[in-house]
Order: structure tokens, then sequence, then C-alpha cells
């Protein structure tokens, strides 16, 4: 396993991703470097490769060419047993939640602590902690379809955050919410990156953009047309 | 790993797919049935062939002490022991041969008399009784008229006994017996395998939230697989329990009460016979069921 400078938490280095059966390629040597820290927009329109970009990260798939490092590691040539290893060290939020109804908040922000193999102990002192953090204080006891759509996505970053992980990934994570409760959660997102923990955020949603003024990495076709510092939504198709 | 989660997950899997659970442990039961009765069968052959000698044998003899064939005069000498092992050798008809002394076949006799029944009848018995023998097997079965003409007239052999027309059906039957119980185990097998299958991917399909969520936060495939593999490893243990109460019932009531006081000529099987099929299923099913859910799991749950 390659090191790569510790510096940069995920690397991707002329990397195509073509899908089976598809002449396309989904992404086409796409470079980039994302600093520990860093909290980067990827815009782009629907099927310009903003979602295979993060599968990438995830290892969810693999490159078709090119390489991929995260936390250091050139994840592409990863043994498929250290991949839970790695997902450990990066959380995930999606548009849709992904909450366990049958469980509390309490519990299913729990479940990332449990499924991993936390004691009780380490459970019982962390999701209190993390529910306070994202502001679900007190709620716990309660069942996801109780709660707002805001509070649900609350819920998910808490599960997310709460093994402390050092990237942070969200799927649209504003997608289903009105623009009051967007601006709550991307508050929300905004204190975590500022705990050090890089935030790569996927979004179509350019208010949210041209007001954090972070740095946009904006994909069209599957490539990289703009990465910049502080930029605006704008897209370009 | 904590077990609260390991068994709240079974309950609740067990729970969600009771039917399929169910049809699982019938067909692994009376799979694993047969392949206990296809064991049994295959232990009484070599009871049978140990005993009787095999459809290719020919038994001859020796004379004893006070021997009822008069033209025994007394035990067989050393030197007529000599010679007979010499006809035998240089016989092309025969194939092997073993000699069986006179404790060998008294061992067989208390064996097939078990121990209740010897200690009144065989109180006055010995070995010394007990003839010597020649246990001659044959190249061909059909080809055994050379040997029997030339070791009937010799001296020292008291008789030659030829049991090839009784054995061949008895061979006959326990052989189409066992294979035919196998042969039957094996679909069924095949059948439960295919259940499994199913059960597993209803089992993933209603769980895969969960799974999706313990993917992503980094949950091992072990610990995703556990509950699976717990889920059949219960169905197979029950349906080993009830083969194993089948098996136990068809040799108390099959062979204990019928079968072994009907035909006494030989020994049957009996409690180690019936521990060694016990044992090959009970390996067998978990096995059988195991292998073919992780090899599920690792394709539903792919990390």
């Amino acid at each position: 396993m390659r090191r790569v400078a510790s510096v940069h938490v995920i690397r991707f280095d002329q990397v195509t991703k073509t899908y089976p059966g598809t002449r396309r390629p989904a992404l086409e040597r796409v470079s980039a470097d994302i600093a520990k820290g860093e909290f980067v927009f990827l815009v782009g329109a629907s099927g310009s490769g903003k979602s295979t970009a993060l599968r990438l990260i995830l290892r969810e798939t693999r490159p078709t060419s090119g390489r991929v490092h995260v936390a250091g590691k050139e994840i592409n040539r990863m043994a498929g047993w250290k991949v839970p290893r790695l997902r450990r060290q990066i959380g995930t939020v999606f548009q849709d939640f992904r909450l366990l109804n049958t469980k509390t908040v309490a519990e299913n922000v729990g479940f990332a602590l449990q499924v991993i193999g936390k004691s009780r102990r380490d459970i019982a002192r962390d999701v209190p902690a993390t529910l306070e953090l994202v502001g679900l204080e007190g709620k716990g006891d309660r069942f996801p379809d109780e709660l707002s759509g805001g509070e649900q996505q609350r819920v998910a970053i808490a599960r997310a955050f709460v093994n402390r992980p050092m990237i942070l990934i969200a799927d649209e994570p504003t997608g289903n919410l009105d623009p009051t409760t967007s601006a709550g959660i991307m508050n929300l997102l905004d204190r975590i990156n500022a705990t050090g923990t890089t935030v790569v955020m996927a979004t179509h949603d350019a208010s949210i953009v041209d007001q954090m003024r972070k740095r946009v990495i904006e994909l069209v076709d599957g490539r990289v047309v703009r990465d910049e510092a502080q930029g605006a939504y704008d897209v370009q198709s | 790993m904590q077990l609260r989660y390991v068994f709240s997950e079974l309950r609740q899997g067990l729970r969600r797919n009771l039917s399929m659970h169910i049809a699982v442990i019938l067909t692994l039961f009376v799979s694993m049935t047969l392949v206990g009765l296809g064991v049994l069968l295959r232990q009484q052959s070599d009871i049978a062939v140990r005993y009787l000698g095999d459809e290719l044998q020919v038994t001859a003899y020796l004379c004893r002490d006070r021997d009822p064939n008069p033209s025994c005069a007394g035990e067989a000498t050393d030197a007529q022991k000599q010679q007979i092992t010499d006809v035998i050798e240089n016989n092309p008809e025969v194939k092997d041969y073993r000699f069986e002394s006179r404790t060998e076949a008294f061992d067989k006799v208390k064996e097939l008399y078990g121990d209740e029944r010897r200690d009144s009848l065989l109180a006055a018995m010995s070995a010394e009784d007990m003839p010597e023998s020649y246990w001659i097997t044959l190249n061909d079965p059909n080809e055994y008229e050379g040997i029997t003409s030339e070791v009937v007239g010799l001296d020292g052999v008291s008789q030659l006994r030829d049991l090839r027309d009784d054995l061949k059906p008895l061979y006959e039957w326990l052989g189409i017996l066992q294979w035919g119980a196998l042969g039957v185990a094996a679909f069924l097998v095949l059948a439960a395998l295919l259940l499994v299958a199913n059960t597993i991917r209803l089992a993933a399909m209603a769980r895969r939230r969960e799974i999706g969520i313990m993917r992503l936060v980094g949950a091992s495939t072990l610990y995703i697989a556990i509950p699976f593999v717990m889920e059949v490893i219960v169905s197979a243990v029950i349906a080993v329990v009830l083969a194993g109460g089948a098996l136990a019932a068809f040799m108390y009531f099959g062979v204990q009460e019928r079968i072994s006081e009907s035909i006494s000529f030989m020994p049957w099987i009996g409690m180690e016979d019936y521990t060694v099929a016990l044992v090959v299923i009970a390996i067998l099913a978990p096995v059988l069921t195991v292998i073919p859910t992780l090899a599920l799991t690792g394709k539903y749950i792919k990390v």
C-alpha cells in the first residue's frame, strides 16, 4: 500500500470509471486532491458523475483506470476484507436519510457503533454526546417517523459522525428539505467540518453553495470542468 | 461481538421466515434420516461380510477334536495345515485367503449371541470348541470347482461352506437399499440447499436496509453474515435432532424388536453403529447448510 502525503485525505489520480455495458465513462481522467479539514462541494447535473465519485471514495466500486487514495491508502488495490476498516473512517449521509424505523433515534445512532463491535459503555457515552452535538438532545427515545425531515437528517448525520470519522460524505443531504431546514443542516455540517473532519458534499442546491463559499468541484459528463476555492454554483451545462 | 444483538437478530429472522425454515427443517430431516439409514446399511453390510464372508468367499473348516465328520482323525495337525495353505496359495482361482483362529471364531459367536444370552448358552463353551478355518476369496465367484474339489479331499479339512448363493441376494439387497437411500437423500439434500438459498435471499431482502447501513459504517462481512448463519444452523440442528429420533425409532422398533429376532443367523447393527450414523448427519447437516449460506451472504452483502 503506497503512502501519499498525509495532508491529502482524498486523492483522485487520473481516475476513469466505465460501468460494464456502457460506452461513455461515468468519470473520465478525474484528478483532484482534497486536504484534511477541507469542505468541498461536488456539483453538476444528474448523471455528471458525482455519485460515482462518492462511490469510489467509499470503495463501493473500483476505478477502471487511475488511482484513488483515501486516508493515505490506495484503495483500488485494497483487499476486500480491509474495506470495512476503511469505511469506519468515513461517515455517509444520504438524501433519503436511510434510518431504521423499527429502532429509536438513539438505537439508530448506536447501531453504527454496535455493528463495528464497540462496547455498550462506549455506546452509552458517545450516542448522547453526538445527539447533543446535532441538536437532538432529549429525542433519543423517539422513533424516526415521529420526527420532521430535518430532524431525521440530523439523526443520519449523528449516525455518520458518532464514530468521529476522518471524512464525511454527504450525497444531496438537503435534497428533501425546505430551505430553512437545509440551512440548519448546512450549519451542522459546517460545525462538523470545524472539528477537523473533511466534508465532501454532492449537491444540486445552488443557493447553499453560493452562500457557503467553499471549494467547488464541478463535473460535466464525468470530467472536472472547474475546481475553485470559495466557488459559487453556476453550473455550466 | 454482542451476543444480545446476534440473538435478537436470530429470533427475528426465524420468526420472519418461519415457513421457509420449516420447509428447510423438513427436507433436511427426511434427507438426513435417509443418509443415516444409508450409513446404517453400510455398517450392516460390513458386519455381514465380517461374519459370513463376502459373496466371493468359500470357507474351509478344519477338523477339531471330536469332529462330527468321521473322516477327521482328530485335530488338524500343523503339517496338514501347511499342506492346505500350499494348495490354496498355488490355486489360480484363489485371489486371497485368511486364516481364522479358534479365538476369532469364538469372538464371533459371542458377538452373535450378545451379552445376555451368551452367559447361559455359552457357559460351557470355550474357544477350544471352535473349529479353525480358512476364508478363501475367489477371483471369480463362478470359478470355484477347482479349489473346492482340491480342498475337500485334503486331510484335516472337515467341511467346506459355500454361501455364495445365499449371500448374493442379501448383499444385493443391502446394496440396493443403501444406494437407494443415499440416492434419494442426494435429491432431497439438493432440495434443502435450494430452500436454504431461498431462505437466505428472503432474509437478505428483508434486512437489506440494515445490511446497507452495516456495510456503510464498516461492519465486517462476518458480522453481517452471522445472523444468517445462525438461522440456518438452528434449522440444521433441529433437523438433525428429528432425524436422530427417527433413526433411533428405526433401530429400536425395526432392528432390535423385529429383524434381529426373526433373522438371527448373524449379528445386527447396534448402538455403536447408530452413533456413527448420528455423527455423520450431525456433521453433514450443518456443513451442507452453512457453506451455501456463507457463499450466498457473500454474494448478497458483498462489500
